[in-house]
């Protein structure tokens, strides 16, 4: 696959407010990337520099290796669905798609036919003729889609396009938002906050917090080795604990020694103060005495597909164990904690604000 | 018996508004020039207003003035709204502060502040003087009306415009124009009323021999009213009341397809 943009350098202040602090983004033709992060962090500032409605203080935004960071937005060969999607309120439908198309001074009866193909890729075929007042909020939202991809740019821009749908709809256009990306082969740029969005559709994820770029990787990648505790936090439930290397393969946590798959050889030498990260279903329930350590469960909720569980462990320091398991364990039982050496994901310490965890849950 | 208390409450508020205008109205028709006795009904000081040559004078200034400066004012108003729009937070607090001023502003001040300023460029008081001051007051308040419509959701839409490949004249003229119409609509039909209504600003502004229907009706005063001045303000009125039922019922048309 080829680049098709490129981020280099890019930085962006408001007065004092520094937004995006020299972020470099490679994008190749066809991926589906997504911009993830909390509100703030810079997400939607970088989106609206690629569509041309900001301008960077500095650094340059190559397109197809051609420089277009002085290229206004008309001109630039992407569009964009917008977060409460921009709908043209006193046109039709149907004049809302065939915007674009007029613009370019495309014949009427060409027009109509686009419209059509557009509609029709979204399941609204026939609804030319609606006013965007009698639509629903997911109607509007496939109309925005309609809008943007008749016009065949080879990038689309998503701002939060689901944000406004309830969960149900919510799930459903993520299916729909992949089949669409497979059916017109496009490159599409998607920021959310919403960490489950980022994963089920993304080819890569790009991680963001306070205008820096954290991690990039592929939605395994970014979840299953998180580089620092703001990622780890910020994408699904998790554990996060202060520990030392005791030797290669060992590391130390609240005085108990776990097991552990990294060392020296990539970069964890012995007596490096880390963080660790334990996902709450990778922790395995044992009989008291037969795990690592022993817990008290001290409460549990259901919430449908397993049990999500506190754990109090005897040992230093005053941590609470989250665990998620399938069997139900009765609040006051002791159990035995255990975890397999390859679910132990040891992290560098934060060595800015921005890359610690914005708060340790429970 | 509550529903008939109800009923004499509401018969009541409508006899103290329109018993006056009713009032005016039966004089117009009366032949005397008597202001209390009703001798026979009579057309003739209709037709002594329409041969009024400084009746429809006046009637022709007010409406032109009116006309000339609800649609200039309109036009400032709305280019100072998209001005405005593109300015710091800071600074558009500042000046709709400024815009907010002249509207509290008491009309005799604003008046006499016009006349001398219009004296001390040696401007010689007439119709223009007259117009200008109507198209400054009204500014205003045209801005006061179109200003909600240019918010951000107006600044995305032109975005969404540029996005999709328009030029920003095309937006503009495409996008942007058409949500700010309401506005501009309510903007000019303020400024026309109010420039029609308007007696003190004209008062000092206006130069000699120069009349709109209020300074004509005021100076008419001094010098006993006659009953054309009357039958003027019966015609004037029942061209708002019919204006008034044509846009009503337009509206409830309107408000029956889109349901």
């Amino acid at each position: 696959m080829a680049e098709l943009i490129r981020l280099e350098n890019i930085r962006k202040s408001y007065g004092e407010n520094e937004v995006l602090k020299n972020i470099t983004i490679s994008i190749q033709e066809k991926e589906f990337v997504t911009l993830l992060g909390p509100s703030g962090c810079g997400k939607t500032t970088t989106l609206r520099i690629l569509g041309g409605f900001e301008n960077p203080d500095s650094g340059r935004i190559l397109f197809d290796g051609k420089d277009i960071t002085n290229v206004p937005s008309n001109r630039r060969n992407l569009n964009t669905v917008f977060q409460n999607y921009a709908l043209f309120p006193h046109m039709t439908v149907g004049d809302n798609v065939a915007f674009g198309l007029r613009v370019k001074g495309m014949n009427e009866s060409d027009v109509k036919e686009k419209v059509h193909y557009g509609l029709k890729l979204v399941n609204l075929e026939g609804y030319e003729n609606r006013k965007i007042s009698q639509m629903s909020g997911g109607q509007q939202q496939r109309v925005a889609m309609a809008r943007a991809i008749v016009n065949e740019p080879k990038v689309l821009l998503l701002d939060e396009p689901l944000g406004a749908l309830d969960l149900k709809l919510r799930q459903e256009m993520q299916y729909e938002l992949v089949r669409l990306k497979h059916e017109l082969g496009i490159t599409f740029i998607y920021v959310t906050h919403d960490q489950e969005e980022a994963l089920t559709m993304s080819d890569k994820v790009i991680v963001m917090n306070s205008g820096r770029i954290q991690q990039e990787g592929t939605p395994e990648e970014i979840y299953n080795e998180p580089e620092n505790a703001f990622v780890a936090d910020f994408i699904g439930d998790s554990n996060i604990l202060s520990g030392k290397m005791v030797r290669n393969h060992l590391v130390r946590i609240n005085g108990v020694d776990f097991p552990c798959i990294d060392g020296s050889e990539n970069g964890f030498a012995p007596g490096l103060d880390v963080d660790v990260l334990i996902r709450p279903e990778d922790l395995e329930i044992h009989p008291a005495g037969k795990g690592i350590l022993d817990a008290k469960i001290t409460s549990k909720l259901f919430i449908g597909m397993h049990y999500e569980m506190l754990a109090q462990a005897d040992t230093e320091g005053d941590f609470e164990w989250l665990l998620q398991n399938y069997d139900s364990y009765e609040v006051g039982s002791m159990v035995g904690l255990y975890v397999r050496p390859e679910n132990i994901q040891i992290m560098h310490k934060p060595k800015t604000q921005e890359e610690e965890a914005i708060e340790i849950d429970i | 018996m509550k529903k008939f208390f109800g009923n004499l409450y509401i018969v009541i508020i409508m006899l103290f508004l329109y018993l006056p205008i009713l009032t005016l109205i039966v004089l117009s028709f009366n032949e005397a020039k008597s202001m209390s006795v009703f001798t026979r009904f009579s057309l003739k000081w209709y037709g002594e207003m329409f041969h009024s040559k400084l009746i429809l004078g006046a009637l022709v200034n007010t409406f032109s003035i009116a006309l000339l400066a609800a649609l200039i004012a309109t036009i400032i108003g709305t280019m100072a709204v998209i001005g405005i729009d593109g300015m710091k937070q800071s600074t558009q607090m500042v000046l709709m502060g400024c815009n907010n001023i002249p509207m509290l502003n008491a009309d005799i001040v604003t008046g006499i502040a016009l006349m001398l300023s219009f004296l001390m460029f040696g401007i010689s008081l007439g119709y223009c003087t007259i117009l200008f001051s109507h198209i400054t007051f009204c500014i205003p308040y045209v801005i006061l009306s179109v200003r909600p419509r240019m918010n951000k959701a107006t600044d995305t839409l032109f975005e969404a415009a540029l996005d999709l490949g328009a030029s920003r004249g095309y937006a503009f003229r495409k996008v942007v124009l058409p949500e700010l119409l309401p506005g501009i609509a309510s903007g000019f039909l303020l400024s026309f009323t109010m420039s029609i209504d308007d007696f003190i600003i004209t008062h000092f502004t206006r130069g000699a021999g120069i009349n709109t229907i209020s300074t004509l009706i005021y100076s008419e005063v001094k010098i006993g009213i006659r009953p054309s001045l009357y039958a003027l303000s019966t015609v004037i009125f029942l061209i708002a009341l019919v204006v008034l039922l044509v846009v009503n019922w337009n509206n409830i048309k309107n408000e029956r397809t889109a349901a």
